[in-house]
C-alpha cells in the first residue's frame, strides 16, 4: 500500500498505545494549564479581587459559610438586604458554589495550607475550567475518538465564550455549572450507550449538584427528556434508553427536591413537566414492548400501539388541564420570555432591563467563538452522517442552544460547549483525512483506465485485511515497505478501539452504497495546503482568544483600567474608594439607597444595609427605588424617610465617559416604576420629542427628577466657566447646572452657589475622584419642623454666613467617625 | 346612524341641562354606543375640575381631508374597548366614560391642550368620590405597543374602577384555515413521508436554523431592526448592533466556510482522480482562506479595536 510520507518502522503496538496514552495525558495536562493560565489575566493585570456584582454576594455568603460553618450559613437570615424586609438567604440561593469553596477551604486548612477564603473564591472558576476541559474531552470521546476529544478540550479551555464567565475572580454559579453540565451530559450519554444504571445514577448525582449550583439546571431537565422523546419518535426505543432515563429521572428528581430553593418545583411547575411526561411515556412504551414480546397477534399489536398513543395524549392533556387549573405553575417569566421574546419587556421590565438578557448580535458570536462558529455546522453535518443516539443528542443541543444564545447574550454560555464539541468533531475528521499516511493507489484516468481495486480503509479494522489483497498490485519495493509499515499504523489508529469500531460499523451501515475503502488523499502538497490553512486558523484562534481574554473579559468592573497617553495603564478605583468611604464614615446601620445593580457590592464592600440588590425578588421594592429616583424631590423625600434611607448612592460617568452609569439605566428605573405606579410615573414625560436629552433641552420632568439633579449637581462648576460636556451622552450641559434645593454641603466651607441645581432633601456627602460614584446624605427633619424648601429659602434669603440647620441624622454620621 | 343618535342627543341637551352633568354624560354615552362624541362644551363638561368620574378621551382626526392613517387604524380598537366597557354593570359603567374628540369639532380643545398629533388617548382621573386619584393630570396612553385593542384595554384597565372586560374576537378565518389544513396534511402525509424520514432534510433544517440564529436573526427580530439603514448602509455601526441584511450576509459566509470544510472532509477524499482531487483541495482551501479574510474584515468594521487581519 502506498504511503504519502514515510512512517517509522518496527515499533511494537504496545509501545504505540502506551506512547499515545502518555501523550494524551500530557496534552490534557497542558490544556488544563492553558485553561487556568489564560484566566489569570485578571489577577495579573489587576489583583486578586472578586469581580462584578453577583460574585460579591456569593463571596459574602461563602465567608459566612467558612467562618460560621454550614448550619449557620444554611439558616442565615440577612437583615441588611432588602431593608426593611430582610432576606432568608439559606432558602433563596443555590448553595452549590459556596459549599464547593467551603469544602475546598476546609480541605486546604486540614492539610495545613492556610489559604485565605478570598483566594479560594477567586481561583475557583479557573480551577473548574480545567475540569470542564476534561469533561468535554470525555464527552467528545463518546462521539468520535480521543483526538476529537483532545481538540474539544483545547477549544473549551480557551474559547472566550466560556472564559467570559470564568476568569479568576468571576465567582459566580456558572463557574462550576458548565463543568457539571458537561459531566452530566457525558454520564447520560454513557448510560444511554451502555444501558447502565450505574452511569444513570452518576448522571443523577451530578444533576443534583448542578441543581444545587445554578438555576440553569432547567436546561438539563429539558434537554435529556427531549433527547429521549426524539429517540422514541425515531423508533429507537431500547431497554438501554429505559434504564438510563428511568434511573436518571427518579434519582435526579428526588435528589433535586432536597435543595430548599427548588423544593417541590419538579412536580409543580411547567419547566419540569417535560421530564415527568417523558418518564411516564417511557413506562407506557416499555410496558407495551413487554406485552408485544409475549403476544403475536397482529391486531392486538395495532391495538397496543393505538392505546400507547391514546395514553400519551391523555397524559399530555392531563398536564395541560392541571396547568389550566393552577395545580401546575405555568412557565416563569424568565423562561417564558425565551419563547415569547416580547413578553419580558411588556410585563417584567426588570428581567428585560438586565444587559445580559439582551439579544445577541452576530459580532458577539464571532467574538466569543471565532472560527468555531462556522466549523460547528460542519460538525453537526458529520453528526448527521453517523447519527448514533449520542449524535442525535448533540444535534438537538446545537439547535436549542443556538436559538437560546440568539435570544439572550447570557446563554452564549450554554451554546459554547456544544460548539466546541461539534467543531472538534469536524476538525478532527478533517485532520484524520489529511494526516492519514495511506494514499489511494487509484491511477489517473488518463494514464490507465483500470480503476484501482485498492482498499485503503480509513479505519484500522478493515485495513489490515485489505492491505494484503491490495499489495500485489503495487510495485514490490513499495509493498515491502508498506508491509512493515502496516502494523504500527493499526494500533495507532485503534486508540479508541471500541469507539472507532462502533463508528466504522455505523458509518459502513450508513454509507452502504459507498465504497468506504476507496477514500484517501493523493500527494503531499495538497495535504500540506490543507494542514497549513488549518493550523494557521488554529493559531489565529489562539491569538484571538488571548487578545479577547486579556482585553475584554478580564476587567473586574469593580476596578476600571484606562490607557494613559504613554501607553501605561491607569487604574480608576472610584468604586472601592466610595465603598470604603461609606464603610469608614457612616454609621453601621445607615441605610444606603442605590439602584439594584450596586446592592451586592455595597453589602460586600461597604457592609451597609441596602434597599434593593441584585437578587431581584421583590419587584415592588425595586419600583419604589425607581420611583424615588425618577420623582421630584418633594415626592421622593417621604419615600426616602419612610425607608430610613440615610445615604443615596448614584453612579455618574459623565465626567470621564463611563457609559454604564445610572443616567443610562435611568429609563429602566422609570419603566419599572411605571409598572407599579402608572399614573404617577410615565416614560414619555422623560423624553423631549422622543429624544433622551440631558442638556438644556431635557424635559421638565427629567430635570426635576432626583436622579438628574444628583447626577449633575455642581457638575458645571467643574468646568470653570467653560462649556460643560457630558462625555457619555455627548451633550453640552447648560452652564448653570441643576440646583439641589435644600442643600447644605457636607463641607460647609464651600459656599459657591453658582449652579442652578439645588438639592432640597439631600446633601452631597462624597464624590469619588473621577466623579463615578456620588453619595448624598438625606437630610433629617428640619429642626423647626418646616419643610426643606422653606427652610432652604429662609436660610438663603437671610444670609450666607449662617450655616444650615444641622440634621440629626448627620450628627449620627459624624458621631461614628 | 351614530351621527344621528349623536345629533338627537344634542337636541336633547337643553332638556337634560337641568339634570347634573353626570346624568347627561351617561345619556350621551348610551346614545353613542359607549362612546361620547365630544364638542367643546361637552369636553369641558367631561373634564370639569370637580368630577367623580374618570374618562378616556380619544383625540383623533378621522376626516379624510386630514389624511391621518394611524387615526383610522386606531379608531376601531378604541371603539371595541369602549363597547366592551359598556357591558359592565351599571354601577361601574357610569364611573368611567369613553369619549372621542374629532379634530374638526374640537379645534379649540386641541389648541388649548397644545396637541399637534393624533391619535392620542388621555385618561382623566376622577378628582372626587371613591375613585379619586391623587393627581388630576391626565395619563397619556403610550402607543409603543401598537394600535391593537388588547394592549389598550390592558393599560386603560389600570385607571378604570374594574378591569375592562375586553377579549379579542375569535379569528374564525384562522380557525377555519387550521381545521381545513388537518385533512390536507393527512392527505399529503403519505407523499411527504419519505421527506420526513430523510435525515438530510433534517440536517439541512438544523444547519439552516443554527446558521441563522448565530448570525443574529433573533436580534433583528426582537429589536425590530430594519433590513438596511436609512442611508442605504447595510452594516450597522457599532458592535452590539446589526441590520437585517447582515443576517443574510453573515449566515452565507458561515455557510460557505462550513461547506468548504465539509467538502474537504467528506467529498474530496472519495475523489478517484488525483488531478481532480488536487484541484478541489486547492479550490476549497483558497475559498476558505478568502472568505475567512472577508469575514475578519467585516468583523473589523463592527469592532474597530480588533487588531488582527488577514488579506484585507
Amino acid at each position: 500500500m502506498p504511503a504519502a510520507y514515510p512512517l517509522p518502522e518496527n515499533i511494537s503496538p504496545a509501545v504505540v498505545s502506551n506512547t499515545a496514552s502518555l501523550l494524551r495525558i500530557i496534552a490534557l495536562g497542558l490544556i488544563s494549564a492553558a485553561a487556568i493560565a489564560s484566566r489569570l489575566f485578571a489577577v495579573v493585570n489587576f489583583e486578586s479581587i472578586i469581580h462584578e456584582f453577583d460574585p460579591w454576594f456569593n463571596y459574602r455568603a461563602t465567608r459566612v459559610l467558612a467562618s460560621q460553618g454550614f448550619y449557620a450559613f444554611w439558616n442565615w437570615f440577612d437583615p441588611t438586604a432588602w431593608y426593611p424586609l430582610g432576606r432568608v438567604v439559606g432558602g433563596t440561593i443555590y448553595p452549590g458554589l459556596m459549599a464547593t469553596s467551603g469544602v475546598i477551604y476546609n480541605i486546604l486548612h486540614a492539610v495545613n495550607l492556610p489559604v485565605d477564603i478570598r483566594n479560594v473564591c477567586v481561583l475557583l472558576a479557573p480551577g473548574f475550567s480545567a475540569l470542564t476541559a476534561w469533561a468535554t474531552y470525555m464527552f467528545t470521546r463518546e462521539l468520535k475518538d480521543d483526538s476529537a476529544g483532545l481538540l474539544a478540550a483545547a477549544f473549551i479551555g480557551i474559547v472566550p465564550g466560556y472564559i467570559s464567565r470564568s476568569v479568576a475572580g468571576s465567582y459566580d454559579n456558572e463557574a462550576i455549572a458548565i463543568f457539571l453540565l458537561m459531566f452530566t451530559f457525558f454520564c447520560w450519554i454513557k448510560a444511554l450507550k451502555q444501558g447502565s444504571a450505574f452511569f444513570g445514577a452518576v448522571a443523577a448525582v451530578f444533576y443534583f449538584y448542578m441543581v444545587a449550583a445554578w438555576g440553569g439546571y432547567v436546561f438539563i431537565t429539558n434537554m435529556i427528556p427531549l433527547h429521549a422523546l426524539v429517540l422514541l419518535l425515531m423508533g429507537r426505543y431500547s431497554s438501554r434508553l429505559y434504564v438510563a432515563y428511568s434511573t436518571w429521572y427518579s434519582i435526579g428528581t428526588l435528589a433535586s427536591m432536597q435543595v430548599p430553593f427548588v423544593g417541590f418545583q419538579p412536580v409543580r411547575t411547567s419547566e419540569h413537566m417535560a421530564a415527568l411526561g417523558v418518564f411516564g411515556l417511557l413506562q407506557i412504551v416499555a410496558f407495551a414492548q413487554l406485552v408485544r414480546s409475549h403476544i403475536s397477534s397482529k391486531q392486538f399489536q395495532e391495538l397496543l400501539l393505538a392505546s400507547v398513543v391514546a395514553t400519551g395524549i391523555l397524559g399530555f392533556s392531563a398536564i395541560v388541564a392541571l396547568t389550566y387549573k393552577g395545580w401546575i405553575a405555568p412557565w416563569t417569566g424568565r423562561f417564558y420570555s425565551l419563547w415569547d421574546t416580547g413578553y419580558a419587556k411588556k410585563y417584567i421590565p426588570i428581567i428585560a432591563s438586565v444587559s445580559e438578557h439582551q439579544p445577541t448580535a452576530w459580532p458577539s458570536f464571532f467574538m466569543d467563538l471565532h472560527f468555531l462558529i462556522f466549523l460547528f455546522p460542519a460538525g453537526v453535518v458529520l453528526c448527521f452522517r453517523s447519527l448514533r443516539d449520542e449524535h442525535i443528542f448533540v444535534i438537538i443541543y446545537a439547535v436549542m442552544a443556538s436559538y437560546f444564545a440568539g435570544v439572550m447574550v447570557r446563554l452564549m454560555l450554554a451554546l459554547t460547549p456544544v460548539v466546541c464539541v461539534a467543531s472538534a468533531v469536524a476538525l478532527s475528521s478533517l485532520l484524520d483525512a489529511y494526516l492519514d499516511a495511506s494514499k489511494p493507489d487509484a491511477t489517473e484516468p488518463d494514464e490507465s483506465s483500470t480503476q484501482a481495486t485498492s482498499t485503503n480503509g480509513s479505519n484500522g479494522a478493515s485495513r489490515s485485511a485489505s492491505s494484503t489483497a491490495s499489495s500485489p498490485t503495487v510495485n514490490p519495493k513499495k509493498a515491502r515497505k508498506n508491509k512493515e509499515k502496516e502494523p504500527p499504523a493499526v494500533p495507532g489508529r485503534a486508540l479508541g478501539e471500541l469507539v472507532s469500531e462502533v463508528a466504522s460499523s455505523a458509518a459502513a451501515a450508513v454509507h452502504g452504497s459507498d465504497e468506504p475503502n476507496s477514500k484517501g488523499i493523493f500527494g503531499l502538497d495538497t495535504r500540506l495546503a490543507v494542514l497549513v490553512n488549518t493550523i494557521g486558523m488554529l493559531l489565529f484562534f489562539v491569538v484571538h482568544c488571548t487578545w479577547v481574554t486579556s482585553n475584554a473579559y478580564s476587567s473586574p468592573s469593580v476596578v476600571l483600567a484606562s490607557q494613559m497617553q504613554d501607553g501605561s495603564q491607569h487604574i480608576i478605583d472610584d468604586f472601592r474608594e466610595a465603598y470604603y468611604w461609606l464603610r469608614q464614615n457612616t454609621a453601621e446601620d445607615a441605610v444606603v439607597m442605590s439602584w439594584w445593580d450596586y446592592g451586592y457590592q455595597i453589602a460586600g464592600m461597604a457592609d451597609r444595609p441596602t434597599l434593593v440588590d441584585n437578587n431581584t425578588w421583590n419587584n415592588t421594592h425595586i419600583a419604589t427605588v425607581g420611583k424615588a429616583m425618577s420623582s421630584p424631590e418633594e415626592v421622593a423625600y417621604p419615600i426616602l424617610r419612610k425607608h430610613d434611607v440615610s445615604y443615596v448612592l448614584i453612579i455618574f460617568g459623565g465626567l470621564i465617559g463611563y457609559s454604564g452609569d445610572d443616567l443610562n439605566k435611568f429609563l429602566w428605573m422609570v419603566r419599572i416604576a411605571q409598572g407599579v405606579w402608572p399614573d404617577e410615573i410615565q416614560e414619555p414625560n422623560y423624553f423631549n420629542k422622543g429624544e433622551y436629552r440631558v442638556d438644556a433641552q431635557a424635559s421638565p420632568t427629567m430635570r426635576e427628577s432626583l436622579m438628574y439633579k444628583m447626577s449633575y449637581y455642581r457638575f458645571a462648576e467643574l468646568f470653570g466657566g467653560q462649556q460643560p460636556v457630558d462625555r457619555v451622552r455627548g451633550q453640552n450641559m447648560p452652564m448653570n447646572g441643576p440646583k439641589l434645593d435644600y442643600v447644605g454641603k457636607w463641607d460647609v466651607s464651600h459656599e459657591s452657589r453658582s449652579c442652578l441645581i439645588l438639592l432640597m432633601i439631600t446633601e452631597e456627602a462624597f464624590t469619588s475622584e473621577n466623579w463615578i460614584v456620588r453619595i448624598y446624605a438625606v437630610k433629617g427633619d428640619d429642626i423647626l419642623g418646616r419643610d426643606h424648601k422653606t427652610a432652604q429659602g429662609f436660610s438663603e434669603g437671610k444670609k450666607r454666613k449662617r450655616s444650615k440647620p444641622v440634621s440629626r441624622r448627620k450628627n449620627i454620621g459624624i458621631g461614628s467617625v | 346612524m351614530n351621527i344621528l343618535a349623536c345629533l338627537l342627543s344634542l337636541l336633547l341637551i337643553p332638556l337634560s341641562l337641568a339634570a347634573n352633568p353626570h346624568d347627561e354624560l351617561v345619556q350621551l354615552a348610551k346614545a353613542g354606543n359607549g362612546v361620547i362624541r365630544l364638542d367643546e362644551r361637552v369636553f369641558d363638561l367631561l373634564t370639569a375640575p370637580k368630577r367623580n368620574w374618570s374618562a378616556s378621551v380619544h383625540f383623533t382626526a378621522l376626516n379624510p381631508q386630514r389624511k391621518c392613517t394611524p387615526c383610522k387604524e386606531f379608531d376601531p380598537s378604541f371603539k371595541a374597548v369602549a363597547k366592551a366597557w359598556s357591558t359592565v354593570p351599571k354601577v361601574h359603567r357610569d364611573t368611567h366614560f369613553f369619549a372621542t374628540a374629532e379634530f374638526d369639532d374640537t379645534i379649540k380643545v386641541f389648541q388649548k391642550l397644545q396637541l399637534n398629533s393624533a391619535p392620542l388617548v388621555h385618561v382623566y382621573p376622577a378628582t372626587e368620590g371613591p375613585n379619586a386619584k391623587s393627581s388630576a393630570n391626565p395619563f397619556k396612553f403610550d402607543f409603543s405597543n401598537g394600535f391593537e385593542a388588547g394592549p389598550l384595554a390592558e393599560q386603560l384597565s389600570i385607571h378604570t374602577p374594574i378591569p375592562i372586560p375586553y377579549s379579542a374576537p375569535i379569528d374564525w378565518s384562522k380557525f377555519g384555515t387550521f381545521i381545513s389544513l388537518i385533512p390536507i396534511v393527512t392527505l399529503i402525509f403519505r407523499f411527504i413521508r419519505p421527506v420526513i424520514h430523510n435525515r438530510w432534510v433534517w440536517a439541512a433544517g438544523t444547519i439552516l436554523v443554527s446558521l441563522i440564529m448565530t448570525s443574529g436573526f433573533m436580534f433583528t427580530r426582537i429589536r425590530g431592526m430594519p433590513f438596511v439603514g436609512n442611508d442605504g448602509n447595510w452594516i450597522a455601526a457599532g458592535y452590539q448592533n446589526q441590520f437585517g441584511q447582515e443576517v443574510q450576509i453573515v449566515s452565507m459566509i458561515y455557510g460557505i466556510l462550513a461547506a468548504s470544510f465539509l467538502m474537504l472532509t467528506i467529498i474530496t477524499p472519495y475523489q478517484k482522480s488525483a488531478s481532480r482531487q488536487r484541484t478541489q483541495i486547492y479550490f476549497c482551501t483558497f475559498v476558505n482562506f478568502l472568505v475567512f479574510s472577508i469575514l475578519i474584515s467585516l468583523f473589523r468594521i463592527k469592532n474597530r479595536g480588533y487588531p488582527f487581519k488577514l488579506l484585507f
